[in-house]
């Protein structure tokens, strides 16, 4: 192969046009060339996101890795047009992959040129994806990696070439191009394994190196938000109140309850009052004084999808780090519509009436045509309800909780029975479990049936525990 | 036509000399590159020392393009430290476009459209351009704020190196060894405390501006004046940039080309090379017809 006099005509057109127009064009810093092996193949992964890519990895080879290599390239994109498919042809020896057939014997071309002493260079992620962020990658590198174990497998990262040349744009900009070439990785014996600690090695690249650029906005403040689940009388205002109380100590901290309170430093702090709140709370008194469950409908309906909106006016003017709601307002609707059609009780029905009120499901699924309301909502582009980030479904039997109910002295709402709870318990158990199964939300369910105290630790390890997982993510 | 065989020799020998000096600064540094690593502006002074050459020598119209080559290098590293949006790239395709438009005006010797050409056309055509490209309106302002830093100091105070050599090219050697002049003070005097960089600065512009006087032709009033402001100019360069490349996140211990290694290599010309220049053009008359040829 490397007696080809094309190779060579190749290798010149790299080294005397396309290197010193793109250093004159763009400019181009590389780091970790020693890491390259100094004989032998070795397989390079980088990330993708321009067509630039490739022409900047090459500038960072030496002459033995240019005369030698091939690029793993989408046959289906290049094929249509000839004249750029022959000049990649020529320039890059690529290992041509169709996408649409699945790649077929691809891994097995790959395979016969690393036997030969050629390396291979691959974008794991498959397609540009979006500007900087770094997408999933295939296993096929993984594959390739293990099933070659005596072969190099080097992280390439490539900054600059997401901003020069974009997705969209077909002009491109001179802007820096950084190349960094990542140490071998320590292969494992999954495919899946080494694709993942590939991945991982680039993101330790990318980190090194968006720490030595300029950011002009600090990233956005995202609340954390726990919807504290329960039915009525299982103590879940009291609970999400203490929560707010005692985890208040050291970040500012929401309650979205029957009233909105703001915590801080370990004790309430005041706010200017929301007019979305002030009407939030006559609905909500219309709903708590209705006569029936048709009349309580409408109102509470209204209540929760006000709620929803209350925690966006929340997070917008008053920036708490951990937002408490009682009862969230998507998990709520999904559990009362179980409620009112107990024919479609099942795992599968929550999790899709939760994607349809959280706006991301499919526009024609049947089950709009089961619930008219959901279709309504759809149409006054209300389906867009925010999923908490973490829930706890406090577990009271309800019998305890009509004893506590009516220990309250309140009046009565026409829901409060001790069979209507029970079968609301179980809706919002079954609730709890799909968005934990179905949609992987940290979930917890907590036995309520005993002294506040030992519940509020619980929770509160709980909510910390699920609160350190998304940061680290 | 009467030709002085001295100053035939000098124009041949001149040159000669300068790519010898120039040969022996780059071995060195390149021998001594582990344990040594030669300061940005020591490269920088090279490069416009060479420009200045190539207009004695050659002509003003090849050295005034190199001089749009280092305006380039400068813009493109600024460009590609900040945080410019993808929306923003019509504005960024005009900003580079604006270094050959002024630098043309540069080598006809308009200076009346020079003055006005970044601060007049360009910062009425690069908003358009960013608005064009944003249809969501969101950030916009800071956009063309950083867009326009990067023009007006990359691109315009860069332009008036190129028109001083267009008037004299004494008087960019001048601007050149002043300048460098006080970044060697400033680090000589860290390295010896006690002397105030300043002071140390102060007096070595002096002894240039004044001993060069025979060659730049400046008067000894405004010489000594000179003395006193190009060392107060780059030392505020110095720290605006430093505080830029902070915010930057340009790490002065490990820089790198398109890290802010020309950002940090130009920036006590940045400040200095436009005021020396007014200054220089006000004192000595250069834009009066009756002195055009003078010099």
């Amino acid at each position: 192969m490397r007696s080809d006099p094309r190779r060579w005509l190749a290798l010149f057109a790299h080294m005397l046009v396309l290197r010193p127009l793109l250093h004159l064009v763009f400019g181009l810093n590389i780091r970790g060339k020693e890491n390259l092996p100094v004989q032998g193949p070795c397989i390079l992964a980088a990330n993708h996101n321009s067509h630039l890519d490739i022409l900047v990895t090459y500038a960072a080879l030496p002459v033995r890795l240019i005369l030698s290599a091939h690029v793993v390239a989408a046959q289906d994109y290049f094929a249509p047009h000839r004249l750029l498919f022959a000049v990649v042809d020529f320039l890059f020896k690529p290992v041509w992959v169709d996408r649409a057939s699945g790649g077929g014997d691809c891994l097995e071309r790959m395979n016969s040129h690393l036997d030969a002493g050629d390396s291979i260079i691959i974008f794991p992620e498959g397609t540009r994806g979006e500007a900087g962020k770094l997408s999933r990658f295939r296993y096929g590198v993984g594959k390739l990696a293990s099933e070659n174990p005596g072969i190099p497998l080097l992280p390439v990262l490539l900054r600059g070439t997401e901003r020069a040349l974009p997705r969209k744009a077909s002009l491109p900009l001179p802007i820096w191009q950084h190349v960094s070439i990542g140490p071998p990785l320590e292969l494992l014996d999954r495919a899946k394994d080494n694709a993942e600690a590939l991945r991982e090695s680039i993101k330790a690249l990318e980190r090194s190196e968006v720490a030595s650029r300029h950011q002009r906005r600090p990233e956005r403040h995202r609340p954390f938000v726990v919807a504290v689940l329960g039915i009525d009388g299982s103590g879940k205002s009291t609970l999400s109140r203490r929560l707010c109380l005692d985890l208040s100590r050291k970040d500012s901290t929401c309650l979205i309850g029957d009233s909105l309170e703001l915590f801080a430093g370990g004790e309430p702090k005041t706010a200017q009052p929301l007019l979305k709140e002030k009407l939030r709370r006559w609905i909500s008194a219309q709903a708590k004084d209705a006569k029936s469950l048709t009349r309580y409908k409408i109102p509470k309906l209204t209540e929760l999808l006000l709620r929803d909106a209350l925690l966006g006016e929340a997070k917008r003017w008053y920036g708490p780090d951990l937002v408490f709601m009682d009862g969230s307002p998507i998990l709520n609707m999904t559990a009362w519509s179980i409620l009112y059609r107990p024919d479609l009780m099942s795992e599968e029905f929550c999790a899709k009436a939760v994607a349809l009120l959280a706006g991301t499901g499919m526009a024609n699924d049947p089950l709009f045509k089961e619930f008219p309301e959901l279709k309504v909502m759809k149409r006054l582009g209300l389906a867009r309800l925010s999923l908490p980030d973490a829930v706890i479904f406090l577990d009271v039997p309800p019998e305890v909780s009509m004893a506590r109910i009516e220990a309250r002295g309140e009046k009565m709402q026409v829901h409060e029975s001790e069979e209507k709870l029970g079968r609301l318990r179980e809706a919002y158990l079954l609730v709890t479990k799909a968005t934990g199964e179905g949609i992987g939300l940290p979930t917890f369910v907590l036995d309520g049936d005993r002294d506040l105290d030992s519940i509020i630790i619980d929770a509160c390890g709980a909510v910390v525990n699920a609160r350190a997982t998304r940061e680290v993510d | 036509m009467q030709v002085d065989p001295f100053q035939v020799g000098w124009k041949l020998l001149a040159p000669v000399l300068l790519l010898l000096l120039l040969g022996l600064f780059l071995a060195a540094t390149r021998l001594t590159r582990d344990r040594y690593r030669a300061p940005g502006y020591l490269g920088y002074f090279w490069i416009f020392l060479f420009i200045c050459v190539v207009t004695d020598f050659l002509s003003f119209t090849p050295a005034v393009w190199l001089m749009a080559l280092v305006s380039f290098r400068a813009l493109r590293e600024y460009f590609s430290l900040v945080d410019l949006r993808l929306e923003d790239r019509w504005g960024v395709l005009g900003s580079y476009l604006s270094i050959p438009f002024m630098i043309y005006l540069i080598q006809i010797d308009w200076y009346g459209f020079f003055i006005i050409s970044i601060p007049v056309y360009v910062f009425i055509i690069v908003p358009f351009l960013v608005a064009l490209g944003d249809n969501r309106g969101r950030g916009s302002l800071l956009s063309i704020g950083a867009i326009d830093f990067g023009l007006f100091f990359f691109v315009y105070c860069l332009g008036h190196i190129a028109y001083l050599a267009f008037y004299s090219t004494w008087l960019v050697l001048l601007l050149l060894l002043t300048v460098t002049a006080c970044k060697v003070a400033s680090t000589l005097a860290a390295k010896l405390g006690r002397v105030p960089a300043f002071i140390l600065s102060c007096v070595i512009c002096l002894a240039l501006t004044l001993g060069l006087r025979s060659l730049t032709l400046v008067p000894t009033g405004p010489a000594i004046f000179l003395g006193f402001l190009v060392p107060l100019l780059a030392q505020m360069g110095d720290y605006t940039i430093g505080v830029l490349e902070r915010d930057l996140g340009i790490s002065t211990e490990d820089l790198e080309p398109g890290r802010g290694h020309v950002l940090d290599s130009l920036e006590s010309f940045l400040f200095t090379a436009p005021i020396f220049f007014h200054y220089l053009r006000w004192v000595m008359k250069f834009g009066d017809e009756i002195n055009r040829h003078a010099f």
